[in-house]
């Protein structure tokens, strides 16, 4: 439950893009969230909420794309994401190695109204 | 009036970033090794660090940034048990230490006349993980309690930690603590942090650990060195 740290500084670089190019109103802000940097959506998008009102961002839909973790296997040299409680490769059984694969938290975009 | 779809690119915790490296540079310019140490409630943080200070003797002055989500029983506890300097932060009900917080806390510690600070992580194994607080070294310390299945539960922890301590390794027998699991586990997420097996209750394990903590300072020897010429002590 760090969505609510996370949505501060979130509204914080929204809000200093958002003035820079002289928005009236961010419409949406489409977010990278990696399945590892541990971010449920829906508080993201509550606790944002919860911060908002009367700035430029009130209201502001939070689309996110989601990116997954993934393992290399070295015998079959192929990617695979795991299986829930399992870190082994599908086709071979090896365990394979972490590769740096949906670590991301990144704002891509903003949507805004001038 | 229009709307316009602009391109950004930024990483969202920039900003904690930023300031975590303003903290790693005091760190790095007053020769200290920061810790960050990040775990479960009731893995044993707070006893690590007072077993570790023990286990270091004189060969190091270690201080403890303490974050809680209230109270300051564990900086009373690490103050009686011999560190130099403490100091609580109390995060009023946030999962996890944030780089500004240790940036304040900083302010309250002679780094100059300390080796090794501890910063002991609110419990949790989750939200941590994703706050750097300026440490040069982000240590998990999972307990076989727990069972050998956190790595599979909680991988990012166990992926981005430097070194690995896992306590209470005299309980595993009676908890059925699975080893080969739990290193295969982590052997997938991360290939290279060391991996300790310690009791902080039986004492096993903890030179070997506090030993290889201690050749992780940097320049220990310089400062002593440059301490001792200022004070104009001889050498320990």
């Amino acid at each position: 439950m760090h969505e609510l740290s996370i949505a501060s500084y979130l509204l914080e670089s929204v809000e200093a893009q958002a003035q820079e190019l002289g928005a009236q109103r961010v419409l949406a802000i489409n977010l990278v969230a990696g399945e590892r940097a541990g971010i449920v959506d829906d508080a993201l998008q509550f606790s944002f909420d919860l911060l908002t009102p009367e700035t430029l961002a009130e209201g502001a839909h939070i689309n996110v794309r989601r990116t997954f973790m993934r393992f290399h296997c070295a015998p079959c040299d192929c990617e695979y994401s795991p299986k829930v409680g399992n870190f082994s490769c599908p086709d071979c059984g090896a365990v394979g190695q972490l590769t740096a694969d949906g670590t991301e938290l990144l704002i891509e975009s903003i949507e805004i109204e001038t | 009036m229009s709307v316009q779809h602009v391109k950004i690119v930024k990483n969202v915790l920039a900003g904690n970033d930023q300031t975590a490296e303003r903290n790693r540079a005091r760190f790095n310019a007053a020769g200290v090794l920061a810790v960050n140490v990040i775990a479960a409630p009731g893995a044993g943080k707070t006893s690590l660090i007072v077993k570790t200070m023990a286990a270091l003797g004189a060969r190091a002055r270690v201080g403890v940034i303490e974050g809680d989500i209230a109270g300051s029983i564990d900086t009373e506890k690490v103050l009686a048990a011999g560190a130099c300097d403490a100091v609580q932060i109390n995060t009023g009900g946030n999962c996890h230490l944030e780089a500004g917080m240790v940036q304040r806390a900083l302010d309250d510690l002679d780094l100059d006349r300390l080796d090794i600070v501890f910063v002991e992580n609110v419990g949790n194994l989750v939200c941590p993980t994703h706050w750097a607080l300026g440490e040069q070294l982000k240590l998990c310390l999972p307990s076989t309690a727990e069972g050998h299945d956190k790595p599979i539960k909680y991988p990012e922890i166990f992926a981005v930690s430097d070194v690995i301590v896992l306590n209470k390794i005299d309980l595993s027998e009676l908890v059925d603590f699975d080893r080969d699991f739990f290193y295969k586990a982590v052997r997938a997420l991360n290939s290279h942090a060391p991996i300790f097996e310690i009791s902080c209750r039986t004492g096993a394990g903890l030179s070997a650990w506090a030993d290889w903590l201690l050749n992780q300072h940097p320049h220990l020897d310089t400062k002593t060195e440059r301490l001792h010429h200022l004070s104009g002590a001889p050498g320990m």
